[in-house]
């Protein structure tokens, strides 16, 4: 096991989801909005992203649009795109509660995956955009590895601050106000459509930019990358973490993210042994699952936080 | 005393672990690492199975023929599920932290990710059945596979129908590239041929029925579907079809060219009246005939789609390292093509390891076929057409290269 390569790999793709547990954990633990559709917006992102970086189509490609801009042009389209795609979707929904609200997000985001696998012009249909384009992390001496874990861990922070100083606020308590009793927040004037509406478009941005640099990261963005099975890993990490609090969903994330990468840090020399450990990587996190649910690790720890 | 004894027995413990940590580098210095990245679970496990063991039968060869002058071959598994993104995570672990100097197996979607890790870590990326024509402009540079572009197979296809003399034919596509790609390729072929396309559905997988689908299908009466599907799609499409009164003929893509369909689609459904077409090797050749017999003898059983290109690509990596005199990933690309291509006819790693220390240029001809390599990395593909019988898929055509020129 190489430790270096495994805290690496745990920081990298464990603080990119953390952006999204984070702002997922900003809509439904703060302002009370299930999202089941948070893979939407981070599958806007990334198809904006490689769209912006993309060059014009050529040969066998059969996307219409390639922009070929620098790869920070595209990363700006990226959180464009994702709350351009939360007005949209926002807008029809949130007048939605509970599980109405979450079956409609669910509906809108699989009606995207769909639009990305049949529409062909958009981003190549199922093929999808292969070599994406991404910063080069040389100029300042530092390895692609470091550069995108730091570049991971940078968004991490600017999500975490901006959704800290949004709770921290009056506008925060306002919020919280809202998802404890909105008749209450509205008979002292709260507007409770447009708080709800502002902070779902707020907290899809971090979400698209996520999904740039997933994009740069894997070099590629297709339909199959983008399935609800990635909203569901958001839920189960915040759900482990505990929700209310922006430490919970990180750790929650982090932990989740940790115990993929030390099952699979173990070497398997047999096709039979690494075949067994996929088969026991599915148990064993169902157990550790159930185990954490039901002790509540973090949760704990984050609560003992907020009293201190 | 007790402190003196104690003493004792941890330096004694230190030593011991010193020369346990020096004779575990020591061993691990006449050792070359590969990785071994395929499905071991989900829709292409059966085929991962076969790719991954194919690789560890040369692996064993090969060592026991002496390893290569860069030591024996260490192999390192692990399964992608066939998503793009374990792939990457799982390939950067074995390139970074275990020195893997090549990555032999993944499927088309994990190609197309590992390009660009390919390239930038300097190591050579391989897979006997990723036909993604992504791949068509993206390899050849660090990124190889030793079967033929998707586009062979739909001409395959497309030939196959033809012969076969029918006079309309439906085409059901899954939503895929890789079966999207060949099916146009022989819906070309039929129109050339001037035979009927009653219908061109292209279909997402998942769902419970595609009985919406197999409606229009089914009221043109088709002599035959040309099937491009997964298993679990495909099955479904078989059963709705007969049941809703489908009496012609059924030519399926090679996800469908397993043994576990007989038992999932039921065996009466497909004996027959089915066909299956994938690219395969030459079984007429003496280099396929010995590793038939090799696998026969060592794993008990006839070899499975794709293990003739799955043992090539390890015995190309190997006599790369040989040509090379490097052990690394950039040695390995630097003469592969040489090595496939060259002017002294070897068919196992122990001729070419003796060849290339008598200094001949050697050009591996493989089971799979004679391995050389275009501007993309690809070898030029021939194909198989099987029969449902008896249960069992038996061979029935066979299309070498040639007959596609």
């Amino acid at each position: 096991m190489n430790i270096e390569q495994l805290l690496l790999a745990v920081l990298t793709y464990g603080c990119l989801y953390s952006v999204m547990t984070v702002s997922l954990n900003l809509q439904y633990a703060r302002g009370g909005m299930i999202n089941f559709g948070t893979v939407a917006y981070f599958a806007a992102g990334a198809y904006a992203y490689a769209i912006f970086t993309q060059e014009p189509p050529s040969g066998l490609d059969q996307y219409a649009f390639g922009f070929n801009s620098p790869w920070w042009v595209g990363f700006i389209a990226a959180g464009v795109a994702a709350f351009l795609f939360a007005i949209v979707t926002g807008w029809p929904t949130l007048r939605l509660r509970g599980e109405y609200l979450a079956l409609t997000t669910f509906a809108f985001a699989e009606v995207l995956h769909s639009i990305f696998l049949n529409e062909r012009r958009i981003g190549n249909g199922s093929v999808g955009l292969s070599n994406v384009n991404r910063p080069d992390f040389s100029w300042i001496g530092m390895s692609d590895n470091y550069g995108f874990a730091g570049a991971a861990i940078l968004l991490l922070m600017f999500t975490a601050f901006l959704c800290h100083r949004i709770l921290a606020s009056p506008y925060g308590r306002a919020i919280d106000a809202v998802r404890d009793d909105e008749t209450a927040a509205e008979a002292v004037g709260k507007d409770i459509k447009r708080l709800r509406f502002e902070i779902f478009v707020i907290s899809a941005v971090p979400v698209g930019f996520a999904g740039a640099l997933y994009a740069m990261i894997t070099t590629l963005v297709s339909p199959g990358l983008f399935t609800a099975e990635v909203t569901f890993f958001v839920w189960i990490a915040l759900i482990l973490g505990g929700e209310h609090t922006i430490k919970g969903a990180i750790f929650g994330t982090l932990a989740l993210i940790l115990f993929e990468e030390v099952v699979r840090s173990f070497n398997f020399e047999t096709v039979r042994s690494a075949e067994i450990a996929a088969s026991v990587e599915h148990i064993m996190t169902g157990i550790i699952f159930i185990m954490i649910l039901r002790w509540q690790p973090f949760d704990r720890f984050t609560k003992k936080e907020a009293v201190q | 005393m007790k402190n003196v004894k104690k003493r004792s027995m941890l330096l004694n413990a230190a030593l011991m672990s010193t020369a346990l940590a020096s004779g575990t580098l020591s061993a691990s210095a006449q050792e070359v690492t590969v990785g071994v990245l395929v499905p071991l679970t989900g829709e292409l496990g059966e085929f991962g199975k076969i790719v991954a063991n194919a690789i560890q039968l040369g692996v064993a060869e090969i060592n026991a023929a002496g390893g290569t002058s860069c030591g024996d071959i260490r192999t390192v598994i692990a399964d992608t599920g066939g998503s793009p993104e374990t792939g990457i995570r799982e390939a950067s672990k074995m390139i970074e932290s275990e020195g893997a100097v090549a990555v032999l197996g993944p499927t088309s979607g994990v190609m197309v990710a590992l390009v660009d890790l390919a390239k930038r870590s300097k190591t050579v990326i391989m897979s006997p059945y990723a036909g993604t024509i992504t791949l068509n402009e993206l390899g050849g540079d660090y990124v190889y596979r030793t079967v033929s572009s998707d586009l062979g197979d739909g001409a395959a296809s497309g030939l196959w129908l033809k012969d076969q003399g029918y006079e309309s034919v439906a085409f059901l596509v899954q939503n895929e590239e890789s079966t999207i790609s060949p099916a146009q390729v022989a819906r070309t072929t039929l129109e050339d041929a001037g035979i009927e396309l009653t219908d061109f559905v292209v279909y997402n997988p998942g769902q419970p029925s595609y009985q919406a689908e197999l409606i229009s299908v089914l009221s043109h009466e088709p002599d035959a579907i040309y099937l491009a599907g997964g298993q679990e799609s495909g099955v479904t499409v078989i059963k709705e079809a007969t049941a809703g009164g489908f009496e012609g003929e059924w030519l399926f893509t090679a996800d469908l060219a397993v043994p576990e369909i007989f038992d999932a689609a039921g065996a009466d459904l497909l004996n027959g009246r089915a066909y299956v077409e994938f690219a395969d090797a030459d079984n007429s050749l003496d280099e396929y005939k010995a590793f038939e017999a090799l696998h026969i003898e060592k794993a008990g059983g006839e070899p499975g789609p794709f293990a003739a290109n799955s043992f090539d690509m390890i015995n190309l990596i190997a006599l790369s390292l040989e040509a090379s005199g490097q052990c690394s990933g950039e040695g390995i690309n630097s003469v592969i093509r040489n090595v496939a291509d060259g002017e002294f006819a070897v068919s196992t790693f122990a001729d070419g390891k003796a060849a290339v220390a008598a200094g001949e240029d050697i050009n591996y001809e493989g089971a799979s076929g004679p391995l050389v390599f275009d501007e993309s990395g690809t070898v030029a593909g021939a194909y198989t057409i099987q029969a449902a019988e008896g249960g069992e898929w038996v061979n029935t055509k066979f299309y070498p290269a040639s007959s596609f020129e």
